[in-house]
């Protein structure tokens, strides 16, 4: 007996160092920006996956069911929400089997419900507007007072699920906060001169962050969301912006170029091709890095 | 699909309350009897997701009617031909916590029908997943898809004549069991009653599928799936068993929209009182170059068994596609086809094709 005892006190030791209790969250994000915020807030207290990729337009990403395999296992899925990934996320969801991660489940977390949004339509709302989000502008979390939003909001859901570490996350969240305070200072700074001046974008991409750097965005070269551009519309840009003095065009690095190049070639604008989220190039590796990109290429775009 | 945001602005616009720096609840409108309160268009928020697919045509082929047999599109010959093929109806909604239900009903020439109506569980322990309902057997790529999410405008007919004319499909349930494995691993046992080929009586089925992803790279995944049906047969010329193999392969920059698949069927096919030998095997392969946003391209190569009314033997069918998107919602196709049959009784079919989608936003085909 004292054999057995002794034998069932080195299995029960075993099988406890074999199976540490769990002490990351696992989390998965839609998107790599809310990936990166998720590491701040989350620190070594999280695992982050992100389903697509910054190098991605989160408009089309495939709804490869590999991806439900990562939403299978998810303690909390974050996604951006107001239609942005409504053509690749539901069915993934509905795949993994994952009944905490459902549209209004406890592990479920969606971005957009914290944020004011911009660009509601105050006009009709059907898809002679192109493709639009009925919800408001899904493309927010580049604004330097809404990532705080999220990023509060991240911190509370992952406080719910890990009251333990609760402290910890808002520890984290007051030194993303102070980091972001940080490189507002300098960004504000650096666009300080050319405040008022307005660029072109492809997409309404840009609206929030133009927004807060106190820019304006003379027109886009889709026609209308999600409208290929057609050689009439890039002309008539042309005359935007010789009126409206624009100096350069900002196009995401998943969009085609060609147009952005048609209106080069015929106003002289400069192209600056941009991260479309975190990742999206070498040097927006953290959402730091990746905003401080984007205000470079905006201060250098209306110069 | 309705938005929360989007209607409490309009609320707030439409009553336009001065709620005051404690805030007041939104006015319930009208103080009449049985005015509902809260705000006045909220009753829409439980409204399913609604879309309508719409497919037309025009089409002109050499054949004759006895050389189309057992097609799911007859043209007549040497006339171009326009059709209306279907308006899809769909409904979407979530049930309660636990379960979803997906109605679409669809209406062609041949009248209006219920393609499919079912629930699936949302809530399931150990990855388990239940679609209940008249449904699509788990069986195949291909066969289980809606007009809407063809590639091509029409189906193989490998497929239409070896697993059924608009696929394989019919009341019953379907078990599906997401394993743990690393990689997307699915396992489908369905039990329904269905009508496999061209036939209007019906089979008791058993299904079982298995389907595998594997992503080869960044940018490559690689798709395997093996099916089997076996059917109750009480007559010679019915289904007794059916196996079907599909592979598909998708090669995609992820940073770009352009994308190639690879895909490909094989189906085999054994009646009532054929023995293994005996069965007929047929399938397709098919290439589809997404160019951009607007363009695609494919091509596609599909041997079946010949109509019944010709001499036994296979029939080959080489088929373009062309393809031009304005948006997601609506597309414009161009499918030229050249037909031969045995004996060398060779034809051509060409049929350009509409197709729009109203309402809601469907998910994206993989």
């Amino acid at each position: 007996m004292n054999h057995f005892a002794a034998a069932l006190s080195v299995a029960v030791l075993f099988v406890s160092i074999a199976s540490p209790a769990r002490a990351t969250v696992n989390v998965v994000t839609t998107t790599e920006g809310l990936a990166a915020v998720a590491r701040e807030v989350g620190g070594d207290k999280v695992k982050v996956t992100a389903l697509s990729r910054g190098i991605q337009d989160p408009h089309f990403v495939d709804a490869n069911p590999s991806l439900a395999v990562k939403l299978r296992n998810a303690d909390l899925l974050l996604d951006v929400g107001m239609d942005l990934e409504i053509g690749w996320l539901p069915p993934l969801v509905i795949q993994s089997r994952n009944a905490a991660i459902q549209p209004g489940g406890a592990r479920r977390l969606t971005a957009g419900t914290a944020v004011p949004p911009l660009d509601l339509p105050t006009g009709p709302v059907d898809r002679s507007q192109g493709d639009i989000h009925p919800s408001g502008n899904p493309h927010f979390l580049s604004d330097p007072r809404r990532v705080q939003l999220v990023a509060a909001a991240i911190a509370a859901r992952l406080s719910e699920i890990d009251p333990g570490s609760a402290a910890y996350f808002q520890e984290r969240l007051q030194a993303f906060r102070a980091k972001v305070a940080a490189a507002e200072k300098e960004w504000k700074a650096q666009l300080a001169p050319v405040a008022g001046r307005s660029v072109i974008t492809q997409h309404k991409t840009l609206t929030y962050l133009l927004d807060w750097a106190g820019l304006q965005a003379a027109g886009y070269l889709e026609p209308k969301p999600g409208v290929a551009p057609p050689p009439s519309h890039v002309a008539g840009l042309g005359a935007i912006v010789k009126s409206a003095g624009v100096k350069g065009v900002l196009v995401e690095s998943y969009y085609d170029p060609r147009s952005a190049n048609q209106l080069r070639d015929l106003a002289g604008v400069k192209v600056m091709v941009i991260p479309g989220d975190v990742g999206g190039t070498k040097d927006a590796s953290d959402w730091v890095s990746y905003v401080d990109t984007l205000v470079k290429a905006l201060v250098q775009a209306v110069q | 699909m309705v938005n929360i945001a989007l209607l409490s602005l309009l609320a707030a616009q439409a009553s336009a309350p001065d709620l005051g720096a404690q805030g007041q609840p939104f006015p319930t409108g009208a103080l009449n009897v049985g005015s509902p309160g809260g705000i006045p268009i909220g009753k829409l928020m439980l409204m399913p997701e609604i879309a309508v697919v719409v497919d037309g045509a025009l089409g002109y082929t050499t054949l004759s009617n006895g050389q189309q047999e057992l097609s799911a599109l007859v043209l007549p010959q040497h006339k171009v031909w326009p059709l209306l093929q279907e308006v899809e109806l769909a409904f979407q909604a979530t049930i309660d916590p636990y379960v979803r239900g997906d109605v679409f009903l669809t209406f062609s020439p041949d009248g209006v029908e219920v393609e499919e109506a079912y629930l699936t569980t949302l809530s399931l322990p150990w990855g388990l997943g239940v679609k209940a309902g008249k449904i699509y057997s788990p069986f195949g790529r291909t066969s289980q898809l809606h007009r809407h999410q063809w590639t091509f405008v029409d189906q193989p007919l490998s497929m239409q004549r070896l697993v059924g004319a608009d696929g394989l499909g019919g009341a019953g349930g379907d078990v599906a069991w997401l394993t743990p494995l690393p990689w997307f691993a699915e396992l489908h046992l369905a039990y329904q009653a269905t009508a496999p080929g061209f036939a209007d009586v019906l089979q008791l089925t058993g299904v079982a599928r298995l389907i595998q992803y594997f992503d080869l790279s960044d940018s490559a995944t690689l798709g395997v799936g093996l099916s089997w049906a076996l059917f109750q047969a009480e007559a010679p010329e019915q289904w007794k068993n059916l196996a079907g193999a599909d592979l598909y392969v998708k090669f995609r920059d992820p940073s770009s929209r352009s994308s190639v698949v690879l895909q490909g069927e094989i189906y085999g096919r054994q009646l009532g009182e054929q023995t293994f030998s005996q069965a007929r095997w047929g399938g397709y392969a098919q290439a589809v170059w997404r160019l951009d946003r607007s363009w695609e391209v494919g091509a596609r190569y599909d041997n079946a068994p010949a109509p019944l009314a010709l001499a036994p033997g296979t029939q080959q069918t080489w088929t373009a596609l062309g393809s031009f998107y304005t948006s997601e919602f609506f597309r414009i196709r161009v499918q030229p086809s050249l037909v031969l049959l045995p004996g060398g009784q060779n034809g051509f079919q060409g049929i350009a094709s509409f197709e729009f989608t109203i309402g809601a936003h469907a998910a994206h085909p993989f």
